[in-house]
C-alpha cells in the first residue's frame, strides 16, 4: 500500500471520476440485461454479443460512412433493438410454451442454452465479417484530448467520459419514466409480476415481450457504442469482457431490478478502479475483489442491493 | 531432366569433395518441406503476416538463385492464432503428417513455450524469428532463434536512453498473463538497476483489457522520468494513446512488441518519441539489408519491418544449414544450424552462440515523424 497516494486528493478525485464513468457503462449494459430478466425470468446470454454488434454498427456508421456521433449512437441503439427483437423471435419465442403456471421451471433452461448458441453464432459471424483485428475510431469522431480542470487538482475528464456519464443518467431517467409512468411500462411490470395474470387481464403478453427486447437491446447498443468510445477498441470478442461483469452487476443490484443494476454498476466500477489504484498488484486482483464482494453479497442479501421480492421487480 | 539431375549430382559431389571431411551424402531431395507457424489472424497478426512476407520473399529468392541446387522449398504455412493449444496442434500436424524438415516460428514466446517442446522431443529443428523471452532456446538443443533475446537488446537500449535523458526514476507497465511481457519486464528491471535508475512503480494489466488509465495514473503519480511499456500490438496502441491522454509527456521506452509500424500508423502522434531496441532498421547500412528492402518493396509495395527482416534472414539461415548438411534430415540440419558462423544476413554478420541464441547487432531506435530512426 502506497500511503503517499492515499494522501493525494487529486488522485482520489481522478479515480472517483474514472470509476464512476466505468461504472456508468456497466450500469447501462446491465439495465437492459436485467430488464429482460425481470420480464421473462431468463438470462439472455446473447446480450453481450448484441452489445458487440452495436459497437460495430456505430463504428461502421462513424468510421466508415463518416457520419457524426449522434448518428453513431442512433445506429447502435436501433441495431441493438432490432437484434434483440430478432433474438426474441428466433431464439426465445419458439421455445416458449405457456404452461398452466405461465411456464414451467424446465422451460427456463432451454432459452438460456439457445441464447448461448445465438451468442456464439453472432460472435462467429462478426469474426467472419470484420476479422479479429481491433477496429478503432478516427480522432474526428470524438476528440481524445481530455479537459483538464486546474481548480480540481488538475482533474482530467475526457469527452467520452462526459458523454458516458450524461448518457447513463439520461437513459436511466428515461427508462424509469417509461416503466413507471407509461401504459406500456405498466404493462411490462404487469407481465414481469405475472405472465398468467397479465394474459387473463387481456394484455398482449407477446407484444410486451417484444417491446422489452426492443428496449433492452437498445440499452445494450448504447453500452456498446459508449464502451467503444471510451476504450477505442472494437473487436468481436469485446463482449466477453463485460459479460461476466454485467451478470455480477445484475446480481448485486437484485435480479430484474433496473435501479439496482445502475447502483450495482457504479459500485463495481468504483471497486475495480479503486482496487487497481490503491492495492499493490491491484490489476491482477480487480476481478477477484469484485467477485468476492458479489459472493459476500449473495451470502448476506441474496436478493441484491435493491431486492424487494419478485412482485415489484422491473 | 536427366541432364539437370546429373548436373545436380555433380554439384553435390563437388560440394561433398570440397567438404573433405564430410561423408559422401545423398543429394538433397527434390522437395524440402519447411513448416512456417505464425500468428496470421487477430491483433498479433501484425507481426506474423510481416514475418510470413519476409519468409516467402526469401523462399522465392533461394529457389531462383539455386542456393539448394534444383531442390524446391515447400513452405507449409500454418496459423497459430496466438493460441497455445492451436500452436500445439499445428506443430503436431506439421511434424507427423506433413513431415517437415524444420519449423520456423512461432510468432509469440507464449506459443513457443507451449509448442516447441513437441518439436524438441520429435527431433525437429525450430528456428524462432520473433521470440524474445528469456528461456526460449533453453527448452532444448533443437530450438534456435535469430531474434535477439531481451537480455541482448534491453541493456543497450536503456543505456542509450540513460545517456540522453539522464532519468532518475522509471515506471513499468506490462501484461501480467503473457510470458513475453512478463519476461521483458523482468529484464528491464535488471537493466534499470544496472543503470542505477530507481524503479518507482510497476503496474500490470490482463489480456483483453482496454482501459489502462487507472494503472497509468497510478504510475504517473510517482512522477517517473521515463516510462517502460511491455505490450503486444493490440494493447500497445491504446496504452500509448491513453498515456498521452492522461498527460504523460516523459520519454517512453517500448519492448520488442513496439517494433511494428502498425503501432505507429494507429497510435499516430502518441507514438512520437517512443524508443525501442531492434536488431534491424529500415536504413540499415548492411548490404544484404539494402537488397532485401528493395526486393521487399518491389514484391509487396510496402516497406518491411524488423519482423519481416528477421523472417527473411531466418529462412536464409535455415537454407544455408540445409545446404551445408547436404541433407533434409532433421538431425543433420540441427547440427548444421549449430555451426552457423559469420553468415551475411539482413541482420548483419550472423552467428549462433553456444545456447543457439543469435549473435548480431542491436540498435536503439526512436519514432520520428511516424518512422523508426536511429536513436542518438
Amino acid at each position: 500500500m502506497d500511503l503517499s497516494l492515499l494522501a493525494d486528493p487529486g488522485f482520489l478525485l481522478q479515480n472517483l471520476v474514472d470509476g464512476l464513468s466505468r461504472g456508468a457503462l456497466y450500469g447501462v449494459y446491465a439495465m437492459g440485461f436485467t430488464l429482460i430478466f425481470g420480464v421473462l425470468d431468463i438470462l439472455n446470454l446473447a446480450h453481450a454479443a448484441t452489445f458487440m454488434w452495436c459497437a460495430f454498427a456505430g463504428w461502421l456508421v462513424m468510421a466508415r460512412s463518416g457520419l457524426s456521433l449522434p448518428f453513431g449512437l442512433a445506429a447502435a441503439m436501433l441495431s441493438g433493438g432490432a437484434i434483440a427483437v430478432a433474438l426474441e423471435f428466433l431464439a426465445f419465442r419458439p421455445l416458449r410454451r405457456e404452461g398452466p403456471a405461465g411456464g414451467a421451471a424446465a422451460d427456463k433452461l432451454s432459452p438460456m442454452i439457445s441464447s448461448i448458441g445465438a451468442s456464439i453464432i453472432m460472435v462467429s459471424v462478426a469474426e467472419a465479417c470484420f476479422g479479429v483485428e481491433t477496429r478503432r475510431f478516427p480522432d474526428t469522431v470524438l476528440d481524445p484530448k481530455p479537459f483538464i480542470i486546474k481548480a480540481a487538482w488538475g482533474l482530467r475528464i475526457s469527452r467520452a467520459q462526459i458523454l458516458i456519464l450524461a448518457a447513463s443518467v439520461i437513459l436511466m431517467a428515461l427508462l424509469g419514466l417509461f416503466i413507471r409512468r407509461t401504459r406500456a411500462g405498466t404493462a411490462i411490470r404487469a407481465v414481469a409480476a405475472s405472465r398468467k395474470a397479465s394474459l387473463l387481464l387481456g394484455i398482449d403478453v407477446n407484444s410486451i415481450i417484444v417491446l422489452t427486447f426492443l428496449v433492452g437491446g437498445a440499452l445494450a447498443g448504447a453500452a456498446g457504442i459508449l464502451v467503444a468510445l471510451l476504450t477505442n477498441n472494437i473487436v468481436p470478442g469485446m463482449g466477453s469482457q463485460i459479460e461476466l461483469r454485467g451478470l455480477a452487476v445484475v446480481i448485486l443490484g437484485g435480479m430484474g431490478n433496473v435501479e439496482g443494476a445502475v447502483l450495482g454498476g457504479f459500485l463495481l466500477g468504483l471497486v475495480e478502479t479503486f482496487t487497481i489504484a490503491y492495492l499493490p498488484g491491484g490489476s491482477d486482483l480487480k476481478d477477484a475483489i469484485a467477485f468476492l464482494i458479489l459472493f459476500l453479497m449473495l451470502l448476506a442479501k441474496p436478493d441484491g442491493l435493491m431486492g424487494r421480492g419478485k412482485a415489484e421487480r422491473a | 531432366m536427366l541432364i539437370k539431375k546429373s548436373i545436380f549430382a555433380a554439384t553435390a559431389l563437388a560440394a561433398a569433395l570440397a567438404a573433405a571431411a564430410a561423408p559422401a551424402a545423398a543429394p538433397l531431395p527434390p522437395v524440402i518441406k519447411i513448416g512456417v507457424v505464425e500468428t496470421l489472424t487477430g491483433d498479433n497478426s501484425a507481426y506474423g503476416i510481416s514475418i510470413r512476407k519476409g519468409i516467402e520473399l526469401a523462399a522465392q529468392e533461394i529457389v531462383a538463385s539455386k542456393l539448394l541446387g534444383s531442390s524446391q522449398l515447400s513452405l507449409v504455412v500454418a496459423d497459430d492464432k496466438a493460441d497455445k493449444q492451436e500452436g500445439i496442434s499445428v506443430y503436431d500436424k506439421l511434424i507427423n503428417e506433413d513431415k517437415v524438415s524444420a519449423i520456423i516460428g512461432p510468432t509469440l514466446s507464449s506459443t513457443a513455450f507451449a509448442a516447441d517442446p513437441i518439436a524438441q522431443s520429435a527431433g525437429v529443428p525450430v528456428l524462432g524469428t520473433s521470440t524474445t523471452a528469456v528461456g526460449i532456446t533453453a527448452m532444448g538443443d533443437y530450438i534456435f532463434r535469430d531474434s535477439l533475446p531481451q537480455a541482448a537488446v534491453i541493456p543497450g537500449t536503456l543505456a542509450a536512453v540513460a545517456a540522453k535523458y539522464k532519468p532518475q526514476k522509471a515506471a513499468i507497465l506490462f501484461e501480467s498473463d503473457q510470458e513475453y511481457s512478463k519476461s521483458e519486464a523482468e529484464v528491464f528491471k535488471t537493466a534499470l538497476a544496472a543503470q542505477s535508475i530507481q524503479l518507482v512503480g510497476t503496474e500490470s494489466y490482463n489480456k483483453g483489457d482496454s482501459d489502462f488509465r487507472t494503472q497509468l495514473q497510478k504510475l504517473s503519480a510517482r512522477k517517473p522520468d521515463i516510462y517502460i511499456f511491455c505490450s503486444l500490438v493490440g494493447e500497445a496502441i491504446p496504452v500509448l494513446q491513453q498515456a498521452r491522454e492522461i498527460g504523460i509527456t516523459q520519454p517512453i521506452v517500448g519492448g520488442n512488441g513496439f517494433n511494428s509500424p502498425n503501432i505507429l500508423a494507429n497510435a499516430k502522434e502518441a507514438a512520437e518519441g517512443l524508443v525501442v531496441g531492434s536488431s534491424w532498421f529500415i536504413d540499415s547500412p548492411v548490404s544484404a539489408s539494402k537488397a532485401f528492402v528493395a526486393a521487399f518493396k518491389a514484391k509487396y509495395g510496402s516497406a518491411p519491418d524488423q519482423f519481416a527482416s528477421q523472417g527473411y534472414a531466418g529462412l536464409y539461415i535455415l537454407a544455408t544449414a540445409i545446404k551445408n548438411s547436404l541433407s533434409a534430415d532433421r538431425a543433420a540440419i540441427r547440427d548444421a544450424l549449430a555451426k552457423i558462423k559469420g553468415l551475411d544476413t539482413t541482420l548483419g554478420t550472423f552467428s549462433f552462440d553456444a545456447n543457439r541464441d543469435p549473435v548480431c547487432q542491436s540498435v536503439p531506435l526512436v519514432v520520428k515523424d511516424g518512422k523508426y530512426a536511429l536513436f542518438q
